[in-house]
Parts: C-alpha cells; sequence; structure tokens
C-alpha cells in the first residue's frame, strides 16, 4: 500500500512529503508561481517579471488551477506517485474553512488525481498532536493569516476561536515600508525583503526595550545579490514589535497575548486553565527570534488570572517544529485515520458527492 | 427545490444577547457573537449628499443617518460588530443594541451583524445559501416584512423561511407539542407548541432574562464596595523579578456605555460560574451562613460570594426579591406585574385548550443561556409540582450538555434547514418577486 501522503498548503510554503512521523517533511516549496505565456505551463518561482500567481491566500486555496499544477508537480515528481497507482492524501485545513473550498478540494482529489483515500483535518489540531497533546490553544502565526484556536479533547471550539488576517506578508511590507524610509536610494524587491525578514527580524525583550531601540541599537550591513549595501537598524526590531503592538501596522487591535487570553475567556472556565498552560506557537512567524521569550514575558503582564505558557516540545521531534507542526500533527494523524479506515474512500465518493467531507473529516 | 446535500442552508439567530449563525446540518453554530455593536458617531458635512437629497434622490451609503436641521449636517456613524472589535476600547465608542423589548429598532445594525457573521465569521456569499432565520414567538408581520425584505433586497437570498423560536426548540428535543421555557439573555418566554404551530394567545413574557440578573449581580457587589475592573482599565507591570503590580490607566474618551459592558461581560462569567438556582425559595437567614465561593477577577483581585449565588438567580423564581437587592428598588415599582417562571408555566398552559394541557405538562422544554444554570431544572419541576393540579404529570425536560441548551433554538434550525421534507417551504425569491414581501405570512405561519 505504502505511505500515506501529507500535504499543508501554506500560503506561502507548501509542505509535503511521505507520513513518516517524528520527520521533517521531505518537500518544502514556495506556493508561489510564475505563469510563463510561452508553453501554458507552470513551473515554480523564477526569477522573471512573468504574472505571479499566488493560489493560497490567507490560508484558503483560490486558484485552482494553478494548486492543481502545483500539487501534480508535488505528487507525481517530487514524491513518486505513478498513474494509476495514486495512494491516500491527507490534507490539513485552516480555521473558518467555508465548506464550498473543502467539497472543491475533495472533488479535485478523486476526480482529477485519482486518489485512493482522502482525510482533512484541521490545523490547529494537528498542531497539538505534534506536541503529545489533545487540549491546548494553538496560536498559529502563518504568512497570511493568524489562527488562534482553542482545542478541547481534539475538537476545536469554534465558538472561541480567532482569525486575523494579517500575517508574515504584512509584516515584509512593513519592513519594506520602513526600509525604504531609512535607505531611500536602494532599491529592493518584495522577496529580498522577505529575505531579509527571515534573517534579520526579531522581537525587543519587552516594550520598553523597544522603546530603547528608537535612541540606539545595532546596526548591520547587508549587501544584497545585485551589489547594493543596505543598512538595518531599528526596522528588525519594530517587524517583530508589530505581532505585540498591532498599533504599528495600523490596526486597532490587540497584542497576541492579549487576544489569547480574550478568545478563551470565552470557553467555559473549567476548562481555561488547562487550555492557557498547553499553549502551542506554530506557523512561520513565530520561528522568529526572541518571540518565544517575548510572548512568556508578555503573558506575565496578560490581563487575566491565569497566565498562558507555551509547550516544550518532545525531545524526538526534529528541529524545525514550530515551522512545520501542522504537517507533523497530520504524519502522526495519517498513520491512525488510513489503516482504520476512517478516511473517505472512492466508493464513499462516489456514492455520496463531495459532501461526504463534513461527515467523515471533522 | 433544493438539495439537503449541494447547497447548505446557513441557519441564523439573532438574540437580544448574543447571534448564532452557522450551516445548517452541524450541531453546533460557528460563529457566536455579541449582538451588540460599538459606534462610533462622526459630523460630516457633505454638500454633494445635499444636493442629491434637494434633487429627490435618497443617498445609498447604509451609514448616513439624516438629521434635519437647518445646517445640513450628515450624522455617519462607524460599527464596529463583533467580540474582536468590540474588545478593543475606542475612544467616544458607544455600545447599542439593535433590540428594544425583545423588538428590532434599528435595522441598520441587525444588517451589519448579518454582514459580519456571513462575510467576516462564515466566510460565505449570502447569494448562494438559503437563509433560515429564528424569530421570536411574538413577532409581529411588519417586522417579518421588513426582514424579508432585507434579505432579499439587499443580500439577494436564493430563499428564507422564517420559523419561531418556540418551534425550532421543540423540533431540537423532536416533539411536535411542548412547552418551551425560553430563558435567555434579554427576556424569559414561554410559550406552547402544538402540532409545530405556537398557541400565540397563551404567550406570556417576562423581562427577567441573564442580562437582568447580571444586573442584579453588578448591583449586589458595588454595593459591597467591590469594584469591578474593566479590562482595558489597568495593566501589569513588573516592578522586580517576578513580582507584578497593577497599575490603572485612564481612558477619559471611554464612553460610560462602553465601561457598563466591559464590566457586564466579567460580571456575567461571574454569574455563570458561582451561581445556582437554590432548592427551596430564597430565605434571607437560610443562607447567611452558606460557605463562600471565591472566583478570581482578570486584574488578580479575589472575590467572595456566598449568599448572593442563591438570590439571584432565584429572582426569577421569586421577582419580588428584587426589591431586597440594593440599588434595584426602583424597578419593581415601574414593573409590578412580574410574575416568577412557575407562574407563567401555569398561566400558559391554562389559556390553552384543556385537551392539550396534559401533554404540555409533560413536556416542559428548557432553552436558552440562562436555562442552563445549574439545579434550575430540578428546581422548576419541583415548583411545578406543587402548584400544578393533582392529576397533572409534570416532567421537565432539558438536554443534559450546557452548550445544547444554549443553542437548542439554532439546532432546532440546522435539524429543520436539513430535512429532506422541508425542502419544499422554503420561501423562494422567484415567490417573493412574483407575490410580494406579505405572501411571508403565508408561507412561514
Amino acid at each position: 500500500m505504502g505511505e500515506a501522503v501529507v500535504v499543508d498548503a501554506g500560503s506561502m510554503l507548501l509542505k509535503a512529503g511521505l507520513a513518516v512521523p517524528d520527520q521533517a517533511p521531505s518537500m518544502i516549496i514556495p506556493t508561489q508561481m510564475k505563469r510563463t505565456l510561452a508553453d501554458e505551463t507552470l513551473t515554480d518561482s523564477s526569477l522573471f517579471e512573468d504574472i505571479t500567481v499566488d493560489p493560497v491566500v490567507r490560508g484558503f486555496i483560490r486558484d485552482w488551477d494553478a494548486i492543481e499544477d502545483l500539487l501534480h508537480h508535488i505528487l507525481y515528481t517530487g514524491l513518486g506517485w505513478e498513474i494509476g497507482n495514486e495512494g491516500q492524501i491527507l490534507f490539513t485545513d485552516p480555521l473558518s474553512t467555508p465548506k464550498a473550498v473543502r467539497e472543491q478540494l475533495v472533488q479535485m482529489m478523486f476526480e482529477t488525481f485519482n486518489v485512493s483515500g482522502f482525510y482533512a483535518s484541521e490545523q490547529a489540531v494537528l498542531s497539538l498532536y505534534a506536541v503529545g497533546r489533545i487540549s491546548g490553544c494553538t496560536v498559529d502565526i502563518g504568512h497570511g493569516k493568524i489562527d488562534i484556536a482553542p482545542v478541547y479533547e481534539g475538537a476545536v471550539q469554534h465558538i472561541a476561536s480567532k482569525r486575523f488576517e494579517i500575517g508574515g506578508i504584512d509584516l515584509t511590507n512593513l519592513m519594506a515600508q520602513e526600509l525604504h524610509k531609512s535607505n531611500p536610494m536602494v532599491n529592493i524587491s518584495i522577496s529580498d525583503v522577505e529575505r531579509l525578514k527571515e534573517q534579520y527580524a526579531c522581537c525587543a525583550e519587552d516594550q520598553a526595550a523597544y522603546g530603547e531601540t528608537e535612541k540606539s541599537c545595532q546596526e548591520e550591513q547587508h549587501t544584497l545579490p545585485d551589489g547594493q549595501v543596505i543598512t538595518i537598524k531599528r526596522e528588525r526590531y519594530t517587524v517583530g514589535e508589530a505581532l505585540f503592538q498591532p498599533s504599528i501596522l495600523g490596526l486597532e487591535e490587540h497584542g497576541i497575548v492579549e487576544q489569547l487570553v480574550r478568545s478563551i475567556s470565552s470557553v467555559s472556565s473549567e476548562n481555561h486553565r488547562q487550555l492557557l498552560e498547553n499553549t502551542v506557537l506554530c506557523g512561520g512567524t513565530a520561528s522568529m527570534i526572541g518571540f518565544e521569550e517575548r510572548f512568556q514575558k508578555e503573558s506575565n503582564l496578560c490581563s487575566s488570572a491565569i497566565r498562558p505558557s507555551l509547550v516544550k516540545p518532545p525531545e524526538y521531534m526534529p528541529e524545525n517544529l514550530t515551522k512545520n507542526s501542522a504537517w507533523m500533527g497530520g504524519a502522526i494523524l495519517a498513520k491512525v485515520v488510513f489503516p482504520q479506515n476512517q478516511h473517505v474512500t472512492k466508493a464513499d465518493y462516489d456514492e455520496t458527492g463531495p459532501s461526504i467531507v463534513h461527515r467523515k473529516c471533522f | 427545490m433544493y438539495g439537503g446535500d449541494e447547497v447548505s442552508a446557513i441557519v441564523i439567530d439573532l438574540g437580544s444577547h448574543t447571534c448564532k449563525a452557522g450551516y445548517a446540518g452541524e450541531d453546533a453554530p460557528k460563529a457566536v457573537f455579541p449582538s451588540v455593536v460599538g459606534s462610533i458617531d462622526q459630523m460630516e458635512v457633505d454638500d454633494a449628499v445635499k444636493s442629491e437629497r434637494d434633487s429627490g434622490t435618497a443617498p445609498d451609503s447604509k451609514n448616513i443617518v439624516k438629521t434635519f436641521d437647518s445646517d445640513k449636517t450628515k450624522t455617519k456613524r462607524k460599527l464596529y460588530v463583533g467580540s474582536q472589535a468590540l474588545g478593543y476600547r475606542r475612544d467616544h465608542m458607544e455600545v447599542l443594541s439593535p433590540l428594544k423589548d425583545g423588538v428590532v429598532v434599528d435595522w441598520d445594525i441587525v444588517d451589519n451583524i448579518w454582514d459580519h457573521a456571513f462575510r467576516e465569521r462564515l466566510l460565505i456569499d449570502p447569494k448562494e445559501h438559503p437563509m433560515l432565520l429564528a424569530e421570536p414567538s411574538s413577532n409581529s408581520p411588519q417586522q417579518r416584512e421588513r426582514t424579508a425584505e432585507l434579505m432579499f433586497e439587499k443580500y439577494k437570498v436564493p430563499a428564507l423561511f422564517l420559523a419561531k423560536n418556540a418551534v425550532l426548540t421543540s423540533f431540537a428535543s423532536g416533539r411536535a407539542t411542548a412547552l418551551v421555557v425560553d430563558s435567555g439573555g434579554g427576556s424569559t418566554t414561554v410559550a406552547p407548541v402544538h402540532d409545530g404551530y405556537v398557541l400565540q394567545k397563551a404567550v406570556a413574557t417576562s423581562p427577567i432574562g441573564g442580562e437582568f440578573l447580571t444586573e442584579c449581580m453588578m448591583k449586589s457587589l458595588e454595593s459591597k464596595g467591590i469594584t469591578i475592573k474593566p479590562r482595558f482599565s489597568f495593566k501589569r507591570k513588573e516592578i522586580r523579578q517576578g513580582e507584578f503590580q497593577i497599575v490603572d490607566l485612564d481612558f477619559p474618551n471611554t464612553t460610560e456605555s462602553y465601561k457598563l459592558y466591559s464590566q457586564r461581560v466579567i460580571v456575567s462569567d461571574i454569574k455563570e460560574c458561582v451561581c445556582r438556582a437554590p432548592d427551596a425559595l430564597y430565605d434571607e437567614t437560610a443562607y447567611a451562613n452558606v460557605p463562600m465561593t471565591s472566583y478570581e477577577l482578570p486584574d488578580g483581585q479575589t472575590l467572595e460570594i456566598g449568599a448572593d449565588r442563591f438570590k439571584i438567580p432565584d429572582v426569577l423564581f421569586n421577582p419580588s426579591l428584587i426589591q431586597i437587592i440594593p440599588g434595584m428598588e426602583s424597578f419593581s415599582e415601574s414593573n409590578p406585574t412580574i410574575r416568577g417562571l412557575p407562574q407563567m408555566v401555569i398561566e400558559s398552559i391554562n389559556k390553552c385548550d384543556v385537551d392539550i394541557r396534559r401533554e404540555l405538562f409533560s413536556s416542559i422544554l428548557l432553552a436558552g443561556g440562562t436555562a442552563s444554570m445549574q439545579q434550575l431544572k430540578e428546581r422548576l419541576e419541583k415548583d411545578l409540582l406543587e402548584e400544578s393540579p393533582q392529576a397533572a404529570r409534570v416532567k421537565v425536560l432539558a438536554s443534559g450538555n450546557t452548550t445544547e441548551r444554549r443553542f437548542s433554538v439554532w439546532i432546532g434550525g440546522s435539524i429543520l434547514a436539513s430535512l429532506g421534507s422541508f425542502q419544499q417551504m422554503w420561501f423562494s425569491k422567484a415567490e417573493y418577486e412574483e407575490h410580494g414581501v406579505s405572501y411571508i405570512q403565508r408561507k412561514c405561519p
């Protein structure tokens, strides 16, 4: 039969691989694609100024043709599936995925790719499985969105979950703005700013320390691929601070820890302790330097009697757990769901149609 | 007409305290948020709009409230819907409710609430989903027509159905005949349902609901000298390693209504955690020595609550208790005719036909947020056994799960909208266009 494939389609990176637990996904590729008009085939990001296609926007799949091509490349070329002998596949969904999106995904999988089994699960639950828990809170700070979801005994408490349409992409734009202000002569593209952000962005120790950086902070000189030299000073701290003080991004919202605490307060109080004391940070942006420490510090200052505390990932898990926790949770789940035949089979799909996904996959 | 599987209906229950929305066929609503909104008035002088008004055409923007005074200024207001938006303190933001005494008075706010539910919480396009709306058991025809108009004209829904709250609750429990006691945020309604139809002449309402009890709790705590600090009014500072101190923040431009709203949210949580319905009529002396329960407030203060745990819920059964709660005396003078819950039930059943009374007594359903209070079911059963006629067999039913009780109206709607036999009962857009809005009275009984 072979291993099942787990796919976590994010707004920036698509993580895919065979479901071997305790290992990182074998393919981590950018979801952004360029459409070349020459022979109408799509390839992964190149350096030409063609039309850029983002199949996944703010966490949800929007461009179905593009994602079909991308999955084609991943499944057949990357992971070694053969046409006519497709295996089983598990997808991860973000919070508040509209029903129509799920149905279209399962339709595409069965009709275009002819998979033998399908399962979809929510990213919040999977991230908790990756750290060995079934109850807790996930704070998923991704490229396109931030999801705060309390999960109790494997079920997401939708009533208390929150989704924000801000993420790494907004931080990149902020950094580009700030860099342009301080380095008006330098011309940088967004993808370069993205790389600079990943390399240099960090969080100040606390709000007071951030204020200090205004007066004095370490200066870095970075040489861009095309030879230009850019100076990075306060911008690196501004990007990290924006998550804790969204007014920097121009939003009227509380910082991330406060949002977490308030969303938990709508769950019945007997579970508060269990949820807050098992908080998991996931997502690419959450792996920023100094983010975890700052999060812990802010959680001591939040307006709640019970303070959120972060979960330590198990030792047997690979290093980059924060970035790939949803995928790894998916790998763990795939080992349980498919052998026990709890997934959607081709026969089920043929009988009931796409809406079977709502009944079989929670 | 609309297959249950291909097109998923949306069920919305706009209550006086929270709005519940979600897909039909699911067992709980996906979007639950307060049905009050924050509103900031923005004064604007707009010459272009003025000349438009003079020429007789109405401006299209839904946020413009016309003020007919001589300097021709337009008051625009920005509305903030949802617990996220309400949770953030803004200067001059007032908290408004679209309902007054259970009746919709501000359709603009209702419009915004629906919009928030569709576009920001459920992430759907209303054009593609039939809508099932829950309405109060005593809704006037004008309100229904207005609702239908708003749904079809603005949201262009393909089909609509309005169902009464009581009917939906009885569906959720699988009964066609029942007496529904719906104790929600703004009011308590007792409505008998017979064969799926509400018997209008026997519906009884009382303004005592969850929010009233929260108010009583707040006044009681105030009289004991405890101030509830809203979440925005303080922050924690670390003075030494591991030691924290509460620092008060002052925001002079915060409106009174917002401050009250934030305090109510906290007190409401206290009420839900500690309050229990007493086993017998509340007696000041009997509960004077009851052990205290502690509750920790967000700013770290610990409250000890003793007799109030039982006094506040007993207001539902014995409204004359309101007088002994300090600060609430004025209420009972203005509303002398409020009856307690058992009396309302008996009264309502007595207004029904003699033949169905027995059946109603043996299927009394509890629904609503306030009904999920601990021991409420047992107390109501006991009180009714005392006051009901000898021959009647009294049975109060309530689902064990408190979430189910809170959302039983929504769950009933979810069940109804996914039934195969219901699909022909929708009031479709075509019928609306052909027969007009008053046809809804016939289609949705």
